[in-house]
C-alpha cells in the first residue's frame, strides 16, 4: 500500500509532462476529474506516509526543479531566437502560459501548501513557481523589454499609432512579477520610463520656448500633460501617474517658466493688457499646480498694475486741473481697468483652486 | 426543495460505487474539489462535474456530504452541532484531511 518516492514520482511526472505538452501545443488529451484526483492523491499519499517514506521535502524540490526543467529546455531557447517586437509577444505568451501552470501544478501538489510549507515556514508552491520565472527568464530580458517599451512610448509621442495592449502586457509582467511588491516595477522600469521622460520634453520645451508664443505653448503644455495622463491609463500602473505628470510639469513649466512669462510680445504683461481671459486662465490653472511660480505670476501682476498706476493717476490729475470732461473719462478707464484686472485675477485664481 | 440545474451541483462516487449529487457550492468548502473545478478550463475535460473517490467509503462520503451542507448552514449564522457517531471519528477526519476541508 505504500508507495516509493520513484514509484510515485512517475505517476506525477507523467501528469507534469502532460501539462507542459498542452502549454506547447502538442496534442495530449486534456485531463479528466479522475486524473486530476490520481496526481493529488499520490502526492497526499507520499506526504502522509510514515517516515522515512514521508517525501514531502522531496516532492517539494522535484515541484520546483520541473518549473526550472521546463523554463530551461523550452523556454528560453524560444525566446532567444525572437527578435525585434516578437521578443515581447512571445514573452507575454510565455508568462501567461507560465501563469497556468504554476496553478495546475500548485493544485496538484496542493497537500504540501496546506501541511508541510506552513509548518517549515517554506515559501508557498505558487511563489516558488513565480520566482523560477523571475530568476531565469525576467533577469535575462528585462532589459530588452524596456528599451522597446520605452521606444514604443517616445514614438507614440511623435504621433505614431502603437500596440498599446501589447505594451500594456508587457508592463504588467513588470508589475505581476514582483508577486505583490512594487520593487521590480519601480526599479527596473519606472525609474528609467521617468529619466527617458525628462530627456523627450526636455529637448521639446527648449525647441517650443523660442518659437513659441505664450499662449502656444501653453496649449501645447496642457496637451501633453493630458496625453501623458491618457497613456498611464492604457498602459502603465496607475501608482506612475503623480510622478510622470510633475516630471513633464517640471521641464516645461519650471524650467523655462520665468522665461515664458516674460516673453516680448506674448507673456503675461500682455495677455492682461489685451483682456486674453482664455488664456490667462489656461496660465492659471497650469502654474496653481507649481505654488512658487503662482507666487511668480501675482508678483509679475502688481509690477503690473502699479506700472500703470503712476501714468494714469497722473492723467487723471492732470484733467482735473484742466477740468475737462476727459478726467471723467481718463478716472472712470481707470476704475474700470483696475477693477477689471482684480475682478480677473480674483476670478482666475478661484477658478483655479 | 427546488429543483437544481445540472451545472449547479457535482457528482461525487464513493469506493464502492454510490453517487452523491450535491450542490457545487457545497461541494467547494473541500479545497481540495474547489481547486479541481476551478483549474483553467481548456486542459479539464467538459466538466461534467464527477469525481471518484476508490478510497473513501459509502458511509463517510455521506457524512462528509452531510458535512459540507452543514458547513454552509453554519456559515449563514445557524448554529447546530454536527453530530458524529465515534466510530466514524478517524475515518472522517482523514477524509477531510485528504480533501482538505
Amino acid at each position: 500500500m505504500e508507495i516509493e518516492l520513484e514509484q510515485g514520482w512517475e505517476i506525477i511526472e507523467r501528469g507534469i509532462t502532460r501539462l507542459k505538452n498542452i502549454l506547447e501545443g502538442l496534442p495530449e488529451p486534456k485531463f479528466s476529474s479522475a486524473n486530476y484526483m490520481e496526481l493529488y492523491t499520490t502526492v497526499y499519499n507520499m506526504c502522509t506516509q510514515k517516515p522515512p517514506h514521508d517525501y514531502s521535502q522531496q516532492l517539494y524540490d522535484r515541484y520546483r526543479e520541473s518549473i526550472g526543467d521546463y523554463i530551461n529546455s523550452m523556454v528560453l531557447p524560444s525566446l532567444r531566437e525572437k527578435h525585434d517586437e516578437f521578443m515581447p509577444m512571445e514573452l507575454v505568451k510565455r508568462w501567461e502560459n507560465h501563469k497556468v501552470l504554476v496553478r495546475w501544478l500548485s493544485h496538484f501538489f496542493h497537500y504540501l501548501d496546506w501541511e508541510f510549507i506552513p509548518r517549515r515556514s517554506l515559501l508557498p508552491l505558487r511563489e516558488v513557481g513565480f520566482i523560477c520565472f523571475r530568476n531565469l527568464v525576467y533577469h535575462a530580458f528585462y532589459r530588452d523589454l524596456r528599451v522597446w517599451v520605452l521606444s514604443l512610448i517616445d514614438q507614440e509621442r511623435e504621433g505614431e499609432e502603437i500596440d498599446r495592449a501589447l505594451l500594456k502586457n508587457v508592463v504588467d509582467i513588470f508589475v505581476e512579477i514582483g508577486t505583490g511588491q512594487m520593487d521590480y516595477y519601480v526599479h527596473d522600469f519606472e525609474a528609467a520610463m521617468l529619466r527617458a521622460t525628462v530627456a523627450y520634453y526636455s529637448g521639446k520645451a527648449s525647441n517650443w520656448i523660442q518659437e513659441d508664443s505664450c499662449p502656444d505653448y501653453l496649449l501645447k503644455v496642457e496637451e501633453c500633460l493630458r496625453s501623458e495622463k491618457d497613456r498611464v491609463s492604457h498602459y502603465l500602473h496607475p501608482s506612475s501617474e503623480p510622478k510622470l505628470l510633475e516630471k513633464v510639469q517640471n521641464e516645461l513649466l519650471s524650467v523655462h517658466g520665468i522665461q515664458l512669462l516674460t516673453k516680448e510680445h506674448s507673456g503675461f504683461h500682455v495677455l492682461l493688457r489685451d483682456d486674453q481671459v482664455d488664456d490667462l486662465s489656461r496660465m492659471f490653472r497650469l502654474f496653481s499646480r507649481l505654488p512658487h511660480r503662482l507666487q511668480l505670476v501675482s508678483n509679475m501682476f502688481w509690477e503690473h498694475v502699479t506700472d500703470e498706476f503712476p501714468g494714469l493717476v497722473q492723467r487723471a490729475q492732470d484733467a482735473a486741473r484742466n477740468n475737462t470732461l476727459q478726467v471723467k473719462d481718463d478716472s472712470v478707464s481707470w476704475y474700470i481697468f483696475l477693477s477689471r484686472s482684480i475682478v480677473t485675477l480674483f476670478g482666475l485664481v478661484s477658478s483655479s483652486v | 426543495m427546488t429543483e437544481m440545474r445540472k451545472e449547479d451541483t457535482v457528482k461525487l462516487i464513493s469506493a464502492e460505487g454510490f453517487e452523491f449529487v450535491i450542490n457545487k457550492e457545497a461541494a467547494m468548502v473541500s479545497q481540495t474539489i474547489r481547486n479541481m473545478l476551478t483549474s483553467p478550463g481548456s486542459f479539464a475535460e467538459a466538466q461534467h462535474g464527477e469525481v471518484t473517490f476508490p478510497e473513501i467509503s459509502t458511509t463517510i462520503l455521506e457524512k462528509i456530504c452531510q458535512y459540507f451542507h452543514w458547513s454552509l448552514q453554519y456559515a449563514s449564522g445557524k448554529e447546530t452541532e454536527f453530530p458524529i457517531e465515534p466510530e466514524l471519528t478517524l475515518e472522517l477526519m482523514m477524509a477531510a484531511n485528504y480533501l482538505h476541508t
